[in-house]
């Protein structure tokens, strides 16, 4: 199990577009990715449940990967994260 | 006339073609054989997923990225692997391919819409249209198609749906009416994008509106006219070609930079009064923020905000704006501006009273508070700080020292700040402007408010409607008011701008430029509307108008002079 602490950098949020491609891009990996958020585990794979989840701008979130991949997957999650989602 | 939202500018006119809604009813029931309801499911998401694939690159080629990235977005949506596997296990458990979808977008309808933010709400409509689009698949019901509609035609219709838009053709469309949706809607972002004129929230479309009605659709104001007579409509066309003229001259405008006739380089800034609305100051092409008001944060709530908050807000500002400026005002309350928790007293004269920094030095731990928040928020951007009604220097140097002491407790704390943040002052009374001499020497930046600088000048209340009259950016007394704040900052080599409502007057611009401002600061809408002003203007045509108006007497002579010379 891998993790890592973020804070969202870009003026939106995991607004619709950043949240599609952060879970399609983490659907790709075999290993599980959660996004630990106020408290709550969201599912980084799915869309509906990162959009319910409301992350904005400013917030501090942390990206567990467990399993085949891991270290890959929460490699290009940080890339998408810090970069703004190249907002 | 009809009243509605104004939510894509412009005048459209044109005859009503009204889309009925689909109806997309079936009845529930059990099923069996659950495999094959599974399939049924599994083919309907996949013509779905082929057909807004195609109605996405049609989108891409008829109206923009972002429109079409919104129809992508529908197809990441059914691909949720959580939403399908669990409508899948309802299919399993015997419920019917359409009563599984409904029940499992139903859920995400009921969650997005509940949330705190406008984002995540509007997501909402989203998740319908995907409702709609595969159950349309189960029941084989087959979408309205827009792309062979006449010219002239005006659109009236419960809502507008991404994949409505995909077929359309715009040069035929010329305005659109909803029932349902408001500024920040679907409707209203693809009309906008499709620069059509749409009028949307008109209760009851279907008792009004008749196919062929001959209609008015005024985007702008919010306006319907059913069946305008002959004169209205000649006013309507003027209307339309002015606004269309109007709007090409605009646009030239976005992405350069702000130049005077000679190319002498301005900064046009933008006035919010929360954070999410650095956003729209972007939008609309503004370089920075020039006035960051805080009263929002302070008002309707029954507590003061703390540090963290605070910071959270001016962060948020200042991470939107990328290392633009950010001119934060401090706390800038009393006058007119109450609130109620502070318990402040009902003074005979608010006005001349207990307000802004006078309160803000006298309540240091209030003050410091707010300081130090902004101070952790520079890290993030190029933030400023900005004192509102100095009248004297002392003020500016309790002020100043206020912010060191914030410096140091922060330094002890180990919290990031920007050590050379950047101090100015609103010079927004009659003795800041008096002594703007003075002044510049002990601050980094001046920013004009003209609408407290007028009313302190003239001694007048504008809200007044017996003294109203005297309320002018255009009294002499006004005009010697700014030219002496200006100069003052030009002599001491220090930005000077202005954020009150004059700055965007086109009347006032070649003075300013004449007297020698560096920055503007205007409601976003202005911007554009601003930098082409500024354009027109050579310094030596300004400085013979301002010449001309300095010479003039009355209020009544500098306006009557100045509307003859733009």
């Amino acid at each position: 199990m891998v993790q890592k602490h973020f804070t969202v950098v870009n003026a939106q949020g995991f607004h619709m577009r950043p949240a599609t491609d952060f879970a399609n891009a983490m659907s790709k990996f075999g290993c599980s990715v959660v996004i630990k958020h106020n408290g709550r585990d969201v599912d980084g794979k799915s869309l509906m449940n990162i959009i319910a989840s409301c992350i904005k701008v400013g917030n501090e979130i942390d990206v567990i990967c467990d399993g085949e991949g891991e270290n890959e997957a929460l490699a290009k999650a940080a890339e998408m994260i810090e970069s703004g989602f190249g907002e | 006339m009809l009243k509605g939202v104004g939510a894509s500018a412009g005048i459209g006119i044109g005859n009503v073609l009204v889309l009925e809604d689909i109806s997309l009813e079936y009845t529930p029931h059990e099923v069996t054989d659950t495999a094959a309801e599974t399939t049924r499911f599994k083919d309907a998401v996949d013509r779905f997923i082929k057909n807004t694939e195609k109605q996405a690159k049609k989108l891409l080629e008829t109206t923009g990225e972002k429109e079409a990235r919104i129809l992508e977005g529908h197809i990441s949506m059914i691909n949720d692997p959580y939403m399908q596997s669990e409508i899948e296990k309802q299919i399993a458990s015997g419920t019917c391919a359409e009563e599984a979808l409904e029940n499992m977008c139903n859920m995400f309808i009921g969650v997005f819409s509940a949330a705190d933010d406008d984002f995540t709400r509007q997501r909402a409509a989203d998740v319908r249209d995907v409702k709609a689009g595969v159950l349309g698949e189960l029941l084989g019901v087959k979408e309205i198609d827009l792309s062979e509609v006449p010219a002239d035609t005006v659109l009236v219709t419960r809502e507008l749906t991404p994949s409505m838009t995909a077929g359309i053709k715009k040069e035929n469309i010329a305005g659109i009416i909803t029932e349902t949706g408001g500024k920040t809607s679907h409707s209203a972002i693809l009309a906008r994008a499709l620069e059509i004129p749409a009028v949307l929230s008109v209760p009851d479309i279907s008792e009004h509106f008749k196919n062929e009605d001959k209609v008015i659709v005024d985007g702008t104001a919010g306006n319907i006219i059913l069946n305008p007579d002959k004169k209205t409509l000649a006013e309507y066309t003027a209307m339309r070609e002015t606004f269309i003229a109007e709007k090409n001259a605009l646009e030239v405008f976005r992405g350069k930079k702000t130049l005077n006739a000679d190319g002498k380089e301005y900064e046009l800034f933008c006035n919010i009064g929360k954070p999410e609305d650095a956003v729209k100051a972007v939008e609309c092409d503004g370089e920075g923020v020039g006035l960051f008001r805080t009263e929002f944060l302070f008002m309707d709530r029954t507590s003061l905000p703390n540090e963290e908050e605070q910071f959270e807000a001016y962060k948020k500002a200042a991470i939107i704006l990328k290392g633009k400026p950010l001119i934060i005002r401090t706390l800038d309350i009393g006058g007119d501006k109450e609130i109620e928790y502070l318990g402040l007293e009902k003074e005979e004269n608010p006005f001349m009273g207990y307000r802004a920094i006078r309160y803000c030095i006298d309540n240091k731990e209030l003050f410091k508070t707010q300081i130090r928040a902004i101070l952790r928020a520079s890290v993030y951007g190029d933030v400023r700080i900005m004192f509102p009604l100095v009248t004297c220097i002392d003020e500016v140097r309790q002020g100043k020292r206020i912010v060191e002491e914030c410096k140091a407790e922060l330094k002890l704390q180990g919290k990031g700040y920007n050590n050379d943040i950047k101090v100015g002052i609103m010079t927004e009374t009659a003795a800041a402007a008096v002594i703007a001499d003075l002044l510049a020497k002990e601050c980094d930046f001046f920013s004009i408010g003209t609408n407290d600088l007028t009313g302190y000048t003239m001694s007048c209340d504008r809200g007044n409607d017996k003294v109203s009259y005297l309320y002018s950016h255009f009294q002499p007394a006004v005009l010697r008011m700014i030219e002496k704040i200006i100069k003052s900052a030009n002599e001491q080599g220090i930005p000077v701008g202005m954020c009150g409502e004059a700055a965007a007057d086109p009347m006032l611009i070649p003075i300013l430029i004449s007297f020698g401002l560096t920055e503007f600061s205007v409601s976003p809408v202005s911007t554009l509307k601003v930098r082409k002003e500024i354009a027109k203007w050579t310094k030596e045509k300004a400085d013979e108008i301002t010449a001309h108006v300095m010479s003039l007497k009355t209020q009544g002579e500098v306006a009557e002079y100045l509307k003859t010379q733009i």
